[in-house]
């Protein structure tokens, strides 16, 4: 154990800010504004600590904190980090500040914006390395409310209805995965997912809930998966995603699309799989359907939006629906006779690689269609623009990279995942591969469309008068995504390395308990 | 230096050169073509010394990803294929930097041309080298994608950009068959090195055949031709290497490399892919305007040709005859790449010539008369018409055609007579280009003004219109290419020398009797019906995709588009006034949105979700 509580730090250091924030009523903006993006970088430089002494080769969790806390529950102050926790703690230490400096001259109210939006880190940072339930959820709840102020005080005009839609259909699925786990503590009584993970493995757990009644296990699992779905989301619970992220300041778009959407993927990967391996197999057959239907219509429903921040919302329903498509590949060839480790291995560095990537690449187009937004007065529609290469061509490029890094292109950093994801599900449900291909072709039309009909042909709409290229602002957002983009598609080995023993340990224990 | 570290420098000199263009040249076009013609002219250097230096199969391989027991890896494979592919590459590669030089002296966007003739190197360059399937499918994207940037070089006309849009999904329709011929490759066999897989791999026709795919988007074969034509709006220089000599051949290059997966069903299908193409193209050649669409169905046409060389090879063979036969293709096919690709380089920059001395005109029944004004270009473009009827000794064309034709004769009847008639419609298309842009009196302004280009756009002409002429003799190489030119078929007795002279001066004479320099098609005014026919032929690719996009795919989309705000978002999210409110009572039932109707149909979506699952139990 290490003798500083480095992952408490990680979590509570943004949270301090925002106390901090809330107790200096008077303070001015751009002192605000600096305090936040100060305390929301120390994320990224503690987890670059942790990094440090992070051992990959370990497959446990590394850097444990474990009190008791809730004795009559047995509920635990437990925290840790494997290779799973500290991309998904790292990718949030990248976002975070470009987040903040994205909003940087667009927001009033810097400091309560600030103060909000640190809140919403420290719940996301909590979400990713807790490993009691109880405080768990505790976070996952925490931070839709910084969320919903986020996106109603400072969003478009429809921010009102999309916030309240964002936040009662997430409520509504984690009251199911409440009602899930009380139900396991009621027949296991504990919440820690360790313990629950192996009671999962051995078959156990089943076991036990199947002595509350008939129908619990079902249930249970049923709740749990709804919970993670809703989050996701996976189609086709995914209708309150286009309007939020569409409605949210660019900035909150741009974390809600980088890292909140990845706790559903975390949920699955760390909760649902391990603990349900049984049914999660069950239904895994029809699950995949649900998956290809994100990959698939979410490209298509992408191609018919006019506005570019919906397009770019329903792009992530196609993006993030390929992690799933291939965790449920995974679960349904576990347990059958085919040799599928490998396949399994690189299925599931594909979707690791994806949650991250997309990360990257998504926000950054959330950006760009920031950009685009607040040059042309608030238009972003995808007809509004024309020929804007010719006034703004460091832009232009720099879009440009973000979104062949989005359809796929070699050497950028989607397409490693993306092409280990084929690799791996072809090996597991090869139909399924196939079906997914047109997501890809999908892809590659409607955001080929964006960039042709906003920066090529002649200028046009709100790109007919004078349009700004880039500002030094605009570039301390971009850049860093951008370089990233390259680094990650040409070294993709560098996070692959954080977390190949571990999707290795998985691969090779695929079992059905 | 070690071959390694020679191959590599050859390699990363582009890349080098574009990214240096790309951060720091973006506004100094003269500086940024300088630097792209030198790492050209460095790159072509080396890669002849290392062509000619004879060293081969040198082992280089770098494992780039691993995941447990499933690894990516980076390495060269090369062979007297590649290197011959490498000296093409570098040869036209290094003549078009040259002529760009010339052609492109008053673009404003020079830096970003020359940027992408770089990353375009680097791609192509990429894919000789490729020792396995996922590094050459790597390339290959990055080639799809640079040949976008070039096409869309003009980026401010609307055509330009459309057509550039178009060329790459056309080819990810392609790649998508390539990348699921990966990955089960991958899954059958457990590697994806070629070397690996020509000594052992699992006998199946799918695997072949889905990597045929990637090949029928990149070399433009039917039913995914559409947009070469098209990616005729980029400059004319990047027409020459890309669309015409380099990346375009990748597919039959690509094919070449996977020999030994092929089987006699796989190859029945490429045969009558390549032939089909190689028709088509050359019916729609026939009634174009525009001087660069003539050379581009042309392109096509021969394209096929390859196609169907390679897809030749093995038909009906005997089980012990297998190999032997498989790699006549190869020879036919690769020896006809390598023709065609200085002859229809130089016709692309003899057409540059020509449009850049008649002031962006590419009308052909505007032109006239440039045999005068134009001496050299005109005899360029002579040689390279020579060159693709298969004038017998003079011109590269007629060895490898014969080649072709000689396999085709000897395999498969029908394929024979089909590439004999298309040999005779060459011959009648090209004559046909030759009369109305040379012969005769100017007839356009842009065209009496005529002149010829600087030293650079001259040079590259006469260096590739050399190689068109000497191109044929493979005697001339040396043992430099033996591994390859082993295997080119060769005809014996004069049936094949008779039959092509008959088929070249059929077409040619028909077209030196019909058409007269004039500002009108006479097939159009003699044979109006024919000519309709041509065209609607020519149209029927296009109109059959744009059904479909307009019909078909859009009309999914807003179906899908319905949906998701009319059933998912309406009913879901705002309960049952959402649907009473889509019956009309409107306003009211925006603002009503019931927690409890919410969660009802949460549960509803409960009980659904748990059927399933319960039902598989």
């Amino acid at each position: 154990m290490n003798a500083l509580p480095l992952l408490s730090l990680i979590i509570f250091v943004p949270w301090a800010g925002a106390v901090l924030l809330a107790c200096l009523p008077r303070l001015g903006a751009p002192a605000s504004r600096a305090l936040a993006l100060g305390f929301s970088l120390s994320t990224l430089a503690l987890t670059l600590a942790a990094l440090g002494s992070f051992d990959p080769a370990t497959t446990g969790y590394q850097f444990v904190e474990r009190h008791d806390w809730i004795r009559a529950l047995h509920v635990h102050y437990h925290l840790g980090l494997d290779g799973l926790s500290l991309l998904l703690v790292l990718l949030t230490g990248l976002l975070s500040p470009l987040c903040l400096l994205a909003s940087w001259r667009t927001v009033a109210e810097a400091r309560f914006f600030g103060l909000l939006f640190l809140l919403l880190q420290g719940a996301a940072l909590g979400v990713f390395l807790a490993l009691d339930f109880f405080h768990w959820f505790i976070f996952w709840e925490l931070s839709l409310i910084p969320a919903y102020f986020l996106i109603r005080l400072w969003g478009g005009p429809g921010a009102a209805r999309a916030g309240y839609q964002f936040v009662i259909y997430t409520i509504g699925g984690s009251a199911f995965l409440l009602l899930g786990f009380a139900a396991i503590f009621a027949a296991t009584g504990s919440l820690d997912f360790v313990e629950l993970s192996s009671l999962g493995a051995t078959g156990a757990l089943g076991g036990k809930l199947a002595s509350l009644g008939g129908i619990w296990p079902q249930a249970v699992f049923l709740g749990v998966f709804l919970g993670f779905a809703v989050k996701v989301p996976l189609f086709p619970f995914h209708t309150w995603l286009p309007a939020t992220y569409a409605e949210a300041p660019t900035g909150v778009s741009m974390f809600l699309t980088g890292v909140m959407s990845k706790m559903g993927v975390y949920g699955f990967i760390r909760v649902l799989w391990p603990l349900f391996p049984g049914p999660l197999h069950a239904a895994a057959g029809p699950l995949l359907w649900f998956a290809l239907g994100g990959v698939v219509l979410g490209a298509f429903a992408a191609m018919r939006q006019t506005d570019l921040k919906r397009m770019i919302a329903y792009s992530s329903v196609n993006h993030l629906s390929y992690c799933l498509l291939a965790l449920f590949a995974v679960s349904v060839a576990t347990g059958s006779s085919r040799p599928a480790s490998e396949a399994a291995a690189a299925a599931l560095s594909g979707t690791l690689l994806q949650v991250f990537n997309h990360g990257i690449s998504a926000a950054a187009l959330f950006y760009c269609a920031g950009v685009l937004e607040s040059r042309a007065g608030g238009r972003r529609g995808l007809n509004d623009f024309g020929g804007v290469r010719s006034a703004a061509p460091v832009f232009a490029g720099l879009c440009g990279i973000a979104l062949f890094a989005s359809l796929g292109l070699p050497g950028l950093n989607g397409f490693v995942g993306e092409f280990l994801i084929f690799r791996g599900v072809w090996g597991l449900a090869p139909w399924a591969a196939a079906v997914a291909c047109l997501g890809l072709f999908a892809t590659a039309w409607f955001l080929l469309t964006f960039w042709q009909r906003v920066f090529h042909g002649p200028r046009a709409g709100a790109a007919a008068g004078p349009f700004a290229d880039l500002s030094g602002l605009d570039f301390a957002v971009l850049v860093p995504l951008v370089a990233l983009m390259f680094l990650l598609g040409v070294l993709p080995h560098l996070l692959t390395g954080l977390f190949n023993p571990l999707i290795t340990s998985w691969a090779n224990h695929l079992v059905l308990p | 230096m070690t071959p390694v570290q020679q191959a590599l420098l050859i390699l990363l000199l582009p890349l080098a050169s574009a990214a240096f263009i790309a951060l720091f040249l973006r506004r100094a076009g003269g500086l940024a073509s300088a630097i792209s013609v030198a790492a050209c002219a460095g790159l072509a250097a080396l890669s002849l010394a290392l062509v000619f230096g004879g060293e081969r199969n040198f082992p280089a391989s770098w494992e780039w990803l691993r995941l447990g027991g499933f690894s990516l890896s980076l390495g060269f494979k090369f062979d007297d294929l590649a290197a011959l592919m490498l000296a093409i590459v570098a040869v036209v590669g290094l003549c078009v930097h040259v002529f760009s030089l010339g052609y492109m002296h008053d673009d404003g966007a020079k830096a970003r041309y020359f940027g992408g003739l770089s990353v375009f190197m680097f791609s192509m360059l990429g894919i000789v080298f490729a020792d396995n399937l996922f590094m050459m499918f790597i390339f290959w994207e990055l080639v799809g994608f640079s040949s976008y940037l070039l096409i869309n070089h003009y980026c401010e006309k609307q055509s330009a950009a459309d057509a550039a849009k178009k060329a790459f999904i056309v080819n990810r329709v392609g790649d998508f068959g390539f990348l699921l011929g990966i990955v089960m490759c991958y899954w059958l066999n457990g590697t994806v090195n070629l070397t690996e897989l020509a000594a052992h791999h699992v006998y199946t026709t799918w695997v072949p055949l889905l990597l045929f795919c990637g090949a029928v988007g990149k070399s433009a074969q039917l039913p995914l031709h559409v947009w070469l034509p098209d990616a005729m709006e980029g400059p004319t220089p990047v027409s020459a290497l890309i669309h015409a000599a380099t990346m375009v051949a990748a597919g039959i290059y690509m094919l070449c490399r996977i020999e030994p997966l092929m089987t006699p069903q796989a190859l029945t299908v490429i045969m009558w892919t390549g032939t089909a193409t190689a028709l088509y193209a050359a019916l729609c050649a026939i009634t174009q305007r525009d001087i660069k669409k003539v050379l581009a169905y042309s392109t096509l046409s021969q394209l096929g040709y390859m196609v169907a060389a390679f897809g030749l090879g093995s038909l009906l063979s005997e089980q012990g005859e297998h190999r032997m036969l498989v790699a006549a293709g190869v020879g036919a096919a690769m020896f006809h790449l390598t023709t065609h690709a200085f002859f229809k380089a130089l016709m692309f920059l003899g057409s540059g010539s020509v449009i850049y001395g008649c002031h962006h005109e590419q009308d052909i029944f505007k032109m006239g008369g440039l045999k005068s004004k134009m001496p050299l270009t005109f005899a360029a473009f002579t040689i390279g018409v020579l060159a693709i009827i298969g004038m017998p000794y003079i011109a590269a064309g007629f060895f490898s055609k014969d080649a072709i034709l000689h396999l085709a004769l000897e395999k498969n009847t029908a394929v024979f007579a089909i590439l004999a008639f298309t040999a005779v419609l060459t011959s009648f298309y090209m004559v046909r280009l030759w009369i109305l842009v040379f012969l005769g009196t100017p007839r356009s302004d842009e065209a009496s003004h005529a002149h010829e280009g600087g030293l650079t756009m001259k040079l590259p002409l006469i260096l590739l219109a050399v190689l068109s002429v000497l191109g044929g003799y493979t005697a001339l190489y040396g043992h430099t290419f033996d591994g390859v030119w082993s295997l080119i078929p060769h005809a014996e007795g004069a049936t094949i020398l008779v039959i092509s002279l008959g088929v070249m001066i059929a077409g040619g004479g028909t077209a030196l009797m019909l058409y007269k320099p004039a500002g009108s098609d006479a097939l159009e005014q003699k044979a109006p019906g024919l000519f309709g026919v041509l065209v609607a032929l020519k149209e029927s690719f296009d109109a059959v995709y744009n059904y479909y996009v307009a019909k078909i795919q859009q009309r999914f989309a807003i179906l899908l588009n319905f949906l998701e705000q009319v059933a998912l978002a309406g009913l879901i999210i705002r309960g049952f006034s959402g649907l009473v409110g889509l019956f009309g009572i409107g306003a009211r039932a925006l603002h009503v949105g019931s927690l409890h109707a919410y969660v009802y149909w949460f549960l509803i979506g409960v009980v659904v979700l748990w059927a399933y699952a319960a039902g598989v139990f």
